[in-house]
């Protein structure tokens, strides 16, 4: 069987229905076993004709990037729709309104603004679905219709996903959409000759796993109720904001509460208060509430307390692009803070990461009574994917607290030094467990002081909780060639897609390039890293950022040159762009 | 000394001693100044706790920074010496996480009324089930006396050496406009009445906001003195209704020093009570 991989786009204004098609489409994709990365762009207005899309790419292979090049277009709204021609292949669909409604402008229709060699199928999308329902709203449903027809498809299993999507729907809600869908379908039988070559009836071989179709921030919240949180303290921003509605919802089935914050200040106060009391809680932020956090952050591993915080970053400095996507919070996450400030900092590269990552990080802040960010970033949070259920925390990783036995309960010392920097923890409620701890510089039983010795031997301790944990997280993931490598990428977060995919093409042309990525990006596995870099010729460090945060964090660790790939474009790292950047470094 | 004072400090001792509450009290020493008011608070809440039964284990204490800061370090319960301003979100953490704990926040004027303000009209309006016990010495004691939001207009301070241009915040006003369901004042000086409050405060289910007058005899040897507090003070009177909101708020508002339960409301569901109907 050949492979497939195509690119669909819908694009078209707030309330036309296209982030809901976009996401029928993937989920009957889904369900005939595609590969699926699929991404939404939302306006940043609220109201208004604001220009959505909603991009799928899907595939008989694994894929770890959006896409780069549309495959096909589905233009609901010509004016908003011909920017979106600039990344569409020269071959490439166009499906557009031939009929559009009156208040689309005009002088705007797609048509004119395509290049030769596009391929364009028009369609009365409006009529069809004033005649199917009496109204235009079902106009996105006309356009699946035609995908339908035009590529292929089993219409009446995409109907079946159709009737599911809105199933708590009225029926007349159902009727409308279907009917709007039959009439497209039927239409573009009829009248349209296909003079294109792209067709996809059925993915790669069925799954024995079961799947599900999530994006990062719904991988998050699902880890977090899987890892047993108790408390959610929040305070709304984009693009965090989805991780407090899910938990809203799920958090009260279990006991739990969503609370929502008068600010980013009190939100991190109530998870250390909470993290105090012993139950597992976090937040989840974006830069300007990180940055409120700050303080916070240095009493939770100053207290040794456990805090878990996940930062999807935007774009920055300060309110920055709130709905585009960089990585540029690295050095916050790694340093923000005063004082010498250790804590873990965990980047999942993809959405199955999420869910990882997730669950690792309530695993380690308990067990090492600290601080773990998470980082994601806008297009992680929103990048949806269908992966395999992922496997929920074992026993161990969901009680992990290390509290005082009874015949430490004698005498309890609380901050008692240990090799491994962990001193048992009582939770409130133990008899005998009673213990102050503190921001300021304390003793081994919680009393303030401030001598040099004492502060030596305390700051020893909690930088030695980073060391004894490194052989308690999963070890930097190293893919392609072990040896005589050519170019070594060196990659982290979201950016480590387009790293993997432009390696294995590398490869596929007789080069000889390696990826390493890590989930816990904070404290650094040396002994990898020192490795793969021995092994590599050159080294390549792509980001989403301007300054190469990650890479002027890597060269304190390895003493040579890398090069840098530094984008801040606001979209996702392509395949293509890592890929011309290691073909100039191997021809150089 | 002199044999009176040997025999009053045997009699106190014997007191302490009967009262029990060295219990919930470590070894350390507090490091406040003699003559500061916290010693007479710190007993009356160690008093309340002890005539409520409450287990050391099961008492969580927050605390700002600032002179009350350090009163968890002093006891020897579950005790957690936040950042400045800061007691009252980690409190709220800590009895959302484990309802069935006594929560106490400890704050000074600098914490709740400065710093951590933006705090307390939501912890009220929540009604989170804590027990809010401002310390208010009128200025910042442990930076050494410079203005707090509760310094009287014109006083010199450190930091204002021709005079405080700023008017005071008055916190029993703020608390009751925010809508808290139990709101109170006592006075350093009158440890009886002080642990009658702490106890109807620590009781009372939802949040309960309890103002200290306390003088900082280090710092302000003008207005708040342990003499004018005690001149300006009186208890609310018996037949006091505080159910009623707009006589609590007449009282708060008069210059005469008033101690007691301002207000106290019943019918609003505590933040988890109203979890647990939904």
């Amino acid at each position: 069987m050949s492979n497939t991989d195509i690119v669909l786009e819908i694009c078209g204004s707030a309330g036309e229905g296209t982030i809901s098609s976009g996401e029928i489409f993937n989920r009957y994709i889904s369900s005939i076993d595609f590969e699926i990365m699929s991404f939404d762009t939302y306006p940043s207005e609220i109201r208004g004709f604001g220009k959505c899309v909603a991009h799928s790419r899907f595939s008989t292979q694994k894929i770890f990037t959006p896409g780069k090049y549309t495959d096909i277009l589905i233009a609901l709204n010509d004016a908003h729709s011909i920017s979106q021609l600039g990344h569409l292949k020269d071959t490439g669909v166009v499906i557009y309104d031939s009929k559009p409604p009156k208040y689309h402008e005009e002088d705007k229709s797609i048509v004119g603004w395509m290049e030769p060699g596009m391929i364009s199928y028009g369609i009365p999308f409006n009529d069809l679905a004033q005649k199917a329902a009496g109204n235009s709203r079902g106009r996105n449903m006309v356009a699946l219709g035609a995908v339908c027809a035009l590529f292929g498809v089993d219409h009446e299993e995409f109907k079946n996903t159709i009737i599911q999507r809105y199933a708590k729907k009225k029926q007349i809600v159902i009727d409308n959409n279907v009917n709007s869908f039959v009439e497209g379908y039927n239409w573009a039988n009829d009248n349209l000759t296909k003079i294109d070559s792209i067709s996809f009836k059925k993915g790669k071989n069925k799954n024995e796993k079961e799947s599900i179709i999530i994006n990062g921030n719904q991988a998050v919240a699902k880890a977090a109720i899987d890892s047993e949180l108790h408390l959610y303290a929040g305070y709304p921003i984009t693009p965090a904001t989805k991780i407090m509605e899910i938990l809203s919802h799920e958090l009260p089935k279990k006991n739990g509460i969503m609370l929502q914050t008068e600010d980013e200040i009190s939100a991190i106060g109530n998870v250390l208060g909470a993290g105090f009391a012993g139950k597992r809680s976090m937040t989840a932020t974006s830069g300007p509430g990180f940055a409120l956090m700050t303080e916070f952050m240095g009493l939770s591993v100053m207290a040794q307390i456990p805090a878990v915080i996940v930062n999807s970053q935007r774009g920055g400095p300060s309110t920055g692009l709130p709905t585009k996507t960089e990585q540029s919070d690295f050095n916050a996450a790694v340093n923000g803070g005063t004082g010498d400030l250790p804590r873990f900092v965990i980047a999942p590269a993809s959405v199955e990461e999420c869910y990882d990552g997730t669950t690792l990080a309530f695993y380690l802040a308990e067990k090492y009574q600290t601080l773990v960010v998470i980082l994601l970033d806008f297009f992680l949070s929103n990048s949806i994917r269908n992966i395999d259920e992922p496997t929920p925390p074992t026993e161990k990783m969901l009680n992990s607290n290390i509290a005082p036995n009874e015949k430490e309960l004698k005498d309890y010392v609380r901050f008692k030094e240990t090799k491994t920097g962990v001193s048992p923890r009582s939770i409130p409620g133990t008899p005998n467990g009673m213990y102050t701890t503190t921001g300021l510089e304390n003793n081994e039983r919680g009393k303030p002081q401030y001598d040099g010795k004492l502060h030596t031997k305390m700051s020893d301790m909690r930088y030695r909780k980073l060391n004894s944990a490194l052989n308690d997280v999963p070890k930097p993931k190293w893919t392609g060639p072990k040896k005589d490598i050519d170019v070594g990428i060196l990659s982290w977060g979201s950016s480590a897609g387009a790293a993997y995919e432009a390696a294995t093409i590398a490869n596929k042309n007789g080069h000889r390039v390696a990826v390493l990525s890590s989930l816990v990006v904070f404290p650094v596995n040396e002994v990898d890293l020192t490795k793969f870099c021995n092994e590599s010729k050159q080294i390549l460090i792509p980001e989403l950022n301007y300054s190469g945060q990650y890479a002027n964090f890597i060269a304190s660790y390895i003493n040579r040159p890398v090069e840098r790939l530094n984008m801040v474009s606001g979209l996702p790292m392509a395949s293509e762009d890592v890929l011309s950047k290691i073909d100039e470094m191997i021809a150089s | 000394m002199d044999n009176f004072k040997i025999n009053y400090i045997d009699e106190m001792l014997d007191d302490v001693e009967k009262k029990d509450f060295l219990k919930y009290r470590t070894g350390e020493l507090p490091t406040w100044c003699p003559g500061c008011g916290y010693f007479g608070i710190t007993q009356s809440i160690v008093q309340s706790c002890n005539e409520l039964n409450l287990k050391n284990e099961d008492i969580c204490v927050a605390s700002g920074i600032g002179c009350a800061g350090r009163f968890p370090v002093f006891m020897d319960v579950y005790g957690f010496h936040t950042l400045h301003g800061r007691s009252v979100p980690v409190a709220s953490g800590m009895k959302l996480a484990r309802e069935e704990l006594t929560v106490f926040a400890i704050a000074g004027d600098g914490d709740i009324m400065g710093i951590g303000g933006g705090h307390l009209p939501h912890i009220a309006r929540k009604n989170i089930d804590i027990t809010l016990f401002l310390f208010d010495n009128s200025i910042y004691g442990l930076t050494k006396g410079q203005s707090s939001s509760t310094t009287p207009f014109e006083q010199t301070t450190n930091s204002h050496p021709f005079g405080n241009p700023d008017q005071p915040l008055k916190p029993v006003s703020l608390a009751l406009s925010y809508g808290a369901t139990f709101v109170a004042r006592a006075f350093a000086g009158n440890v009886d009445q002080m642990t009658a409050i702490f106890k109807k405060g620590i009781t009372h289910k939802g949040f309960s906001f309890i103002h200290i007058l306390t003088p900082c005899v280090t710092f302000d040897k003008v207005n708040y003195t342990w003499k004018n507090l005690k001149a300006n003070v009186e208890e609310i009177y018996d037949e006091f209704d505080h159910t009623n909101h707009t006589e609590a708020m007449r009282i708060a508002e008069k210059s005469r020093l008033y101690t007691g339960i301002f207000y106290h409301r019943y019918d609003v569901p505590s933040y988890q009570d109203y979890l647990k109907q939904k």
